[in-house]
């Protein structure tokens, strides 16, 4: 026998009689603004809301001023990255403006899938992190994100920029992956 | 004989500061804990569901493994399975030569640790480099991790300049943790980009999805695997979960457990790998089936690895997490262990008070103290108790079964212990109870005695 057929035939001899699965109840929950707001800040990010999704490219200007290297499918003026894009290109980034899909209150994350990053490192190795996040698209907590999101290739729910603590508990901000998380809101 | 978790607990007590330091640093993970769980309404609510879905999982596990590893495959993702350390190792050196992968990254598994696949892949002439910053740190000094979620949780912001000073070249006597994270983050982005496979841990499988989850607050999983053109996932069989709504469930649970953050900086789901690249899952069992099978015990595989048992045990932050001389320290350690060796890891079921504050802070409901003492059990059944503990409980059972030998007993004690010059009563050697503590002043009477008095004169 195998591995996989002995490990699944112990598994199938020892497992206790059968338990049910229970129904998960419809957890409600704050999807406001204002809760959205405080989970970013408390994730180390920022959250700006603007009119309209136009204004990201004056608001990008604002907050990264001399930033020479930004990606981005929403403003112009910026570097090429798609999936096949050189590592030296990306490890160069500085500010990548991504679209995010859909943003949780209770703690702050935003989801983007692989179709959001243009690069699958992207949100990773840039500098700074922007995400573009439409109103609308705010969900109570994790149960309605999970709802709504799709098992997609690869899907990556963000809450904050990176971060340790593992030298003596003191927080640093800014680990192995973006220094910053600024989210932008916009009403359709 | 491998030393007992009494006699490496004794060498971490050496540093009287550094033990209240461990202590309270620990305590503080306790405390952030408690503010984020209880700011969620639920959030007992979400413990019981959470047990009762791995309860589910574990009582018809082989069917999901199997809906696992054919959703997986119908990804392109290729799945392994490995009896135990040695198989697991096998498997990961042979997808590393078939894909002629010679630098590889790795992110934070415990399970990788269990298995001690970095010396085995380094004798193999493999690069391995650990990127978690903690794991990172305990790589360089060559250490095992001493905590589950925070890797180097026992050395000071001094020793990590130390050893960066050394290692990565950082100036001596830097202790800053800004600028020494920042040296770490330099020099291990070269490490990112110029990887050929990257090795990462699984904090949950859903079976319905064939999704891997992987959660990380540096970010370094996702840098790693993206970078990588190989990607192998390494679980043990209980971390599969039923379904993908059932994340939801566990996402709001484990950083609020573990760090006390709402949720991780990346939760991360790899469903299929990157065009033109490769994504293998390892599925280990090594005792796993065999716990599953111990009606008493099968209830640790419910375990997510978030380390509130840890961070909340009075002996283990008094010991540290090297005491435990097993991958998994800390009560969920101790009760994980002694089903892989009864006689080696018999002395981690007594490292506890019993005091239950582990089972109370288990995300998943594990009734943690409860099969400490269960394990306790056994090892006397098994008669592997140390001598000492064997013949103090003998006597004990005698002298509390036998009414008229406790009171002489008790008598005895109370003139002893009065008569007996201090220097020997509390004498490190002839009694270890008082190392860190002094007995206190004997009562003049029993407790019995001084109840039927004070009930005459009422």
């Amino acid at each position: 026998m195998n591995s996989r057929d002995s490990i699944l035939a112990q598994v199938k001899n020892n497992k206790p009689a059968l338990s049910p699965l229970v129904d998960l109840p419809p957890f409600e929950g704050d999807c406001s603004m204002a809760m959205f707001k405080k989970s970013i800040e408390l994730s180390g990010g920022k959250l700006i809301e603007m009119n309209s999704v136009a204004d990201t490219e004056k608001i990008i200007l604002e907050l990264f001023p001399s930033a020479k290297q930004i990606a981005s499918d929403i403003i112009r003026g910026t570097i090429a990255v798609h999936s096949s894009t050189d590592n030296i290109v990306l490890r160069q980034i500085e500010v990548a403006v991504l679209h995010g899909q859909l943003g949780v209150a209770e703690n702050g994350a935003i989801w983007l899938t692989e179709d959001e990053m243009l690069h699958r490192t992207l949100p990773f190795i840039t500098q700074y992190l922007v995400l573009v996040l439409k109103k609308e698209m705010i969900v109570s907590n994790m149960h309605h994100a999970y709802s709504i999101v799709v098992p997609s290739a690869y899907g990556v729910f963000i809450s904050g920029p990176s971060k340790t603590a593992d030298i003596e508990q003191s927080l640093v901000i800014g680990a192995h992956g973006p220094r910053s998380l600024t989210i932008l809101t916009y009403q359709e | 004989m491998t030393a007992t978790h009494s006699q490496l607990a004794e060498a971490f007590n050496k540093d009287f500061d550094r033990t209240t330091w461990h202590d309270e640093a620990l305590w503080f993970v306790r405390q952030k804990r408690d503010s984020a769980a209880y700011g969620i309404k639920e959030f007992q609510e979400l413990r019981e569901l959470a047990s009762r879905i791995k309860e589910h999982t574990l009582s018809n596990l082989d069917k999901y493994l199997v809906s696992f590893e054919q959703n997986a495959i119908r990804n392109g993702v290729i799945v392994h399975w490995a009896m135990d350390a040695e198989e697991h190792n096998k498997i990961v050196l042979d997808i590393l030569l078939k894909s002629n992968s010679k630098r590889i990254v790795k992110s934070k598994s415990m399970l990788t640790e269990e298995c001690h696949l970095n010396p085995y892949l380094q004798k193999n002439g493999i690069e391995v480099v650990d990127t978690d910053l903690g794991e990172h740190i305990i790589q360089l000094r060559k250490e095992p991790p001493s905590h589950i979620v925070l890797p180097a949780i026992h050395l000071k912001k001094e020793d990590v300049g130390n050893t960066f000073h050394h290692h990565l070249g950082t100036p001596a006597h830097e202790s800053d943790p800004q600028r020494l994270a920042e040296a770490a983050r330099q020099h291990l982005r070269e490490k990112f980009i110029s990887s050929d496979a990257a090795i990462s841990g699984v904090n949950f499988a859903v079976a319905e999805t064939g999704s891997v989850v992987v959660c990380t607050n540096e970010g370094n999983a996702d840098l790693g695997i993206n970078f990588a053109k190989v990607h192998i996932a390494c679980m043990g069989i209980e971390k599969i979960i039923p379904a993908w709504d059932h994340l939801g469930v566990f996402t709001r649970l484990l950083a609020r457990s573990a760090t006390g953050q709402s949720i991780t900086t990346y939760t991360s789901h790899f469903t299929k790998p990157l065009e033109g690249a490769t994504m293998h899952v390892v599925i280990l069992d090594n005792g796993r089936t065999k716990q599953l099978g111990r009606e008493d015990f099968r209830n640790s595989l419910k375990c997510i690895r978030c380390g509130a048992c840890m961070n909340t045990c009075p002996v283990y932050r008094r010991s540290g997490g090297h005491s435990y001389n097993f991958t998994v320290p800390g009560p969920i350690g101790s009760i994980l262990s002694p089903n892989l060796d009864l006689k080696k890891y018999s002395s981690l079921p007594f490292a506890s008070t019993l005091c239950g504050s582990c089972t109370f802070v288990c995300p998943v409901k594990i009734d943690i103290h409860v099969q400490l003492y269960k394990w306790r059990q056994i090892i006397a059944e098994e008669n592997i108790l140390p001598v000492y503990k064997k013949w103090s409980m003998k006597i004990m059972a005698t002298l509390l079964a036998n009414p008229l030998l406790y009171d002489l007993g008790g008598k005895l004690a109370r003139y002893v212990l009065r008569i007996t010059p201090d220097r020997i009563l509390n004498n490190n050697w002839l009694n270890s109870w008082a190392k860190a503590r002094e007995l206190p002043k004997p009562p003049k009477t029993s407790f019995k005695t001084w109840y039927i008095q004070s009930s005459k004169k009422k």
